[in-house]
C-alpha cells in the first residue's frame, strides 16, 4: 500500500533555467500538496499532461528524489527515513529507462537481483520462471544491444520483477512501444493486479488506462484536480469520454 | 555490494573498444612500435649523416691546405673535392645540394703558414642540412692539430708547458644515477598520460553515459546506498587508470627487451637493475592517489555532462591540465624540494624521477605523497557531493 500525503517538490533554478522558464523565481515547484492512497490489488492512474509533476511524484516515490515537504509510505515504510528498505519493496518500470547494452540478459538480471539482496538460488529460480513467461530463452545470453525493443522491453519487465516487488511503479511503460510489445506490459499489470500487488500506472493512452485502473488521480501544474475510483471518475463525467473528460477537467483548471 | 557493482561495471568497461585500445593496445602494443620506430629512424639518421659520401667544394686553386683536406683519412668520412673558381656559383650548388659543404681557402696559404699566421678558413654550410657543419670541424680540427703539432716542433716548444691546466673529469654519479636523471623523467610522464586515458573513457561512460543511456534512474532505484554505488564506479576507473599504466609499462619492457629500444649494454644493465619490485611497488604507492584524484574530478566533471560529446569536450582541456606539469620531468635540473614536492602531479614526476635514480629523499616524498593523498580525498568528497545532488537526473 502506498500513502501519499501533502507532497511538495521544489527545484532551485539555474540563471540558465531561469532565462530558458522565462521567470525571475529562484525556484520551482514542480509537486505541490498531492495527496492520494494506492490499495494492494489495484491499479491506480496517475494523470497529467506533460510537465504535470507526474514522473517528479514517482520519482519521489521510488526514492529518486527526496520530498521537499509531505510524507510517502510504503507498506508502512517512510521512504524518507527508510530509503533503503523502501527501494527493496519497489519495482520501477519506465518507457525511457534504457539497459546496459554491453551485458548479456542474463548478466543484467543477475546483477539487478544482487543489487537487490536477492539470493543466488532464488535469483535463478525467479530468472528461470520469468524467461519462461516472456518467452527470452533464445535470446538471453545475446548482447542486449543487438536485441529488438521488443526483446529490450522484455528484459526491463524481468529486470523489475525479478525481486518480487510488492509495489510496482509504471512510468508511461508502453511510450514508443509496438502493439504487441505494449500487450505484454499491459499482461504484466493485470498480472501484478491479480497478485495482489499495488501498481501505480502513469500513461497517456486512456484506453490503457479504461482497461487496467480501478483508481485515478489527476495532476495538473503540480496539484491533484481529480483523486478517487474510475467509477467515480466515469460517473461524474460530462463528456463523452475518458480522453475528452481528461482535457474537459485540465482546461477547466486553466481557466479558472 | 561495492565489488557487485565493480565487477559489472569492469565487465561493462572491457566490453567497451574505445577503452580496451586507450588501456590495453595502444600502451602495450603501438607504443613499443612508434619509440621502436623513431628510436631506428633517429640512429639511421644519425649514421646516414656520419657516413654520407660529401662532395665539397673548394674556392680557390689547389694549395697546401686543399691538399691536406683532399688527404684527409677516409675514417673521417668519405668525401669527393670539386673546385670553383668563386664562392657564388659554389653557394648555388650549395642551395642545390649538388654539394654539401664548401671551403673558402686564402691564395696565400703557404706564406701564411711559412710565416706561422693564422690560415682564415670560411666554411659554407646549409644549417637546415643536419651534421655537416661537425664534419667540417672534424676535417678542420685534423689539419689544425696536425700543423699545430709541426708548428711547436719548428718553436721548439713542448707541448704540455703551453697548458698550465689540464683538466680530469671523474663522474662519481652511478648509472642508474645518470639514468634516471637524464631519462627519469620521461617515464612518469608517460605513465600518467596513460593514467588519465585510461580514466578518460570509463569515467565519461560509467556516468555520463549511463545519463545518456537513461539507466542511472533505474540503478538510483535499487536498495543500494548511493555511495556505494559512486565507490563501485569509481573502483573501475581507478582500475582503468592503473591497467593503462601498467600496460604502458609492459610496452616499455616489449620495446627495451623484444625491440630493442635501447642497445648500449651498460645503460641496459642499469636500467635492468632500477626495474627492481621494491621500484615497481613504489612507482604503484606513488601513482594511486594520483589517480585516485583524477578519477574523483573526473566524476564530479562526467556526472554533470548531459552527452558524451559535452563529456569529452569538457575533459579534454583538463587533459593539457595534467600533461603540462608532468612534462617538469623531462626539464633538467628541475628537481623535488619542499616547494616542488607540494605542487601536484609535478611533484609525483620529480619523486619517480629521484626514485629511478636511486637519490630518493624520504621526507620530500612523504610530503608529496600526503599532499597527493589529501588532493585524492578532496577529490573523492566533492565526486559524492555531486553524486548525491539530485541534478544527477534533472537536465
Amino acid at each position: 500500500m502506498i500513502v501519499v500525503k501533502n507532497l511538495s517538490k521544489s527545484f532551485d533554478l539555474s540563471k540558465k533555467q531561469q532565462k530558458e522558464f522565462g521567470t525571475k523565481e529562484k525556484t520551482v515547484l514542480a509537486v505541490d500538496d498531492v495527496s492520494f492512497e494506492c490499495q494492494p490489488g489495484r491499479v491506480h492512474a496517475l494523470l497529467g499532461a506533460n510537465g504535470a509533476g507526474k514522473t517528479t511524484t514517482l520519482r519521489m516515490l521510488s526514492t529518486i528524489f527526496k520530498p521537499s515537504k509531505g510524507t510517502i509510505t510504503i507498506n508502512g515504510i517512510d521512504v524518507t527515513k527508510s530509503p533503503g528498505e523502501a527501494r527493496s519493496q519497489i519495482g520501477f518500470l519506465t518507457g525511457s529507462a534504457g539497459l546496459y547494452a554491453r551485458l548479456t540478459p542474463n548478466e543484467l538480471i543477475d546483477y539487478f537481483g544482487k543489487l537487490y539482496g536477492v539470493s543466488k538460488h532464488l535469483i535463478d529460480k525467479r530468472k528461470n520462471e520469468l524467461f519462461d513467461l516472456l518467452d527470452m530463452h533464445a535470446f538471453k545470453d545475446k548482447r542486449i544491444g543487438k536485441l529488438s525493443t521488443g526483446m529490450k522491453q522484455k528484459v526491463s519487465i524481468c529486470r523489475t520483477m525479478i525481486h518480487d516487488p510488492q509495489v510496482v511503479i509504471f512510468d508511461e511503460p508502453t511510450s514508443g512501444l509496438d502493439v504487441i510489445t505494449a500487450e505484454n506490459i499491459i499482461h504484466l499489470i493485470q498480472n501484478c493486479k491479480n497478485e495482489g500487488k499495488t501498481v501505480i500506472f502513469s500513461s497517456h493512452i486512456m484506453g490503457e488506462v479504461d482497461l487496467l485502473c480501478d483508481d485515478i488521480t489527476i495532476i495538473h501544474k503540480g496539484k491533484v484536480l481529480f483523486n478517487d475510483t474510475m467509477e467515480a471518475f466515469r460517473n461524474q463525467m460530462l463528456a463523452p469520454n475518458l480522453t475528452a473528460e481528461f482535457i474537459r477537467i485540465v482546461q477547466q483548471e486553466t481557466i479558472n | 555490494m561495492i565489488f557487485t557493482i565493480f565487477l559489472k561495471e569492469l565487465i561493462d568497461t572491457l566490453r567497451d573498444r574505445r577503452t580496451v585500445l586507450t588501456m590495453i593496445i595502444i600502451p602495450t602494443f603501438v607504443l613499443p612500435v612508434i619509440l621502436s620506430i623513431s628510436s631506428k629512424i633517429s640512429h639511421n639518421f644519425e649514421q646516414e649523416a656520419a657516413e654520407k659520401k660529401l662532395k665539397i667544394g673548394l674556392v680557390g686553386t689547389p694549395n697546401e691546405l686543399t691538399n691536406a683536406l683532399e688527404n684527409t683519412p677516409s675514417s673521417l668520412g668519405a668525401k669527393t673535392i670539386q673546385y670553383y673558381s668563386d664562392s657564388s656559383k659554389l653557394i648555388t650548388d650549395l642551395r642545390n645540394d649538388s654539394i654539401q659543404l664548401g671551403f673558402y681557402i686564402p691564395s696565400n696559404v703557404s706564406e701564411l703558414k711559412e710565416k706561422m699566421m693564422p690560415i682564415e678558413v670560411t666554411v659554407f654550410h646549409n644549417g637546415t642540412d643536419l651534421g655537416m657543419q661537425e664534419r667540417a670541424d672534424i676535417y678542420i680540427d685534423h689539419i689544425h692539430n696536425q700543423w699545430q703539432k709541426e708548428r711547436f716542433k719548428q718553436l721548439k716548444i713542448n707541448e704540455s708547458t703551453i697548458q698550465p691546466i689540464v683538466k680530469n673529469y671523474s663522474n662519481i654519479a652511478s648509472d642508474q644515477e645518470m639514468i634516471g636523471k637524464m631519462i627519469g623523467g620521461f617515464l612518469p610522464y608517460l605513465f600518467i598520460s596513460f593514467a588519465f586515458m585510461g580514466c578518460m573513457f570509463p569515467a565519461i561512460d560509467l556516468f555520463t553515459g549511463e545519463r545518456e543511456r537513461g539507466t542511472i534512474e533505474t540503478l538510483l532505484t535499487v536498495p543500494v546506498p548511493r555511495w556505494k554505488i559512486l565507490f563501485g564506479k569509481m573502483g573501475v576507473i581507478v582500475f582503468s587508470g592503473l591497467m593503462a599504466s601498467t600496460f604502458s609499462f609492459i610496452g616499455i619492457f616489449l620495446s627495451i627487451e623484444v625491440f630493442d629500444f635501447v642497445e648500449n649494454p651498460d645503460i641496459l644493465a642499469a636500467i635492468h637493475a632500477i626495474l627492481t619490485p621494491a621500484f615497481i611497488g613504489m612507482l604503484y604507492l606513488l601513482l594511486f592517489p594520483l589517480i585516485v584524484f583524477f578519477a574523483g574530478m573526473m566524476i564530479v566533471i562526467t556526472v554533470r555532462a548531459k552527452t558524451f560529446k559535452e563529456a569529452q569536450s569538457l575533459l579534454s582541456p583538463l587533459n593539457i591540465v595534467v600533461l603540462l606539469p608532468a612534462m617538469a620531468g623531462l626539464f633538467p635540473g628541475f628537481e623535488l624540494n619542499g616547494f616542488t614536492a607540494m605542487i601536484p602531479i609535478v611533484n609525483i614526476v620529480l619523486a619517480t624521477k629521484d626514485l629511478m635514480a636511486g637519490t630518493l629523499e624520504w621526507q620530500l616524498v612523504a610530503l608529496a605523497f600526503g599532499i597527493m593523498i589529501l588532493l585524492a580525498v578532496s577529490a573523492v568528497f566533492l565526486s559524492y557531493k555531486k553524486f548525491e545532488s539530485e541534478s544527477t537526473l534533472i537536465a
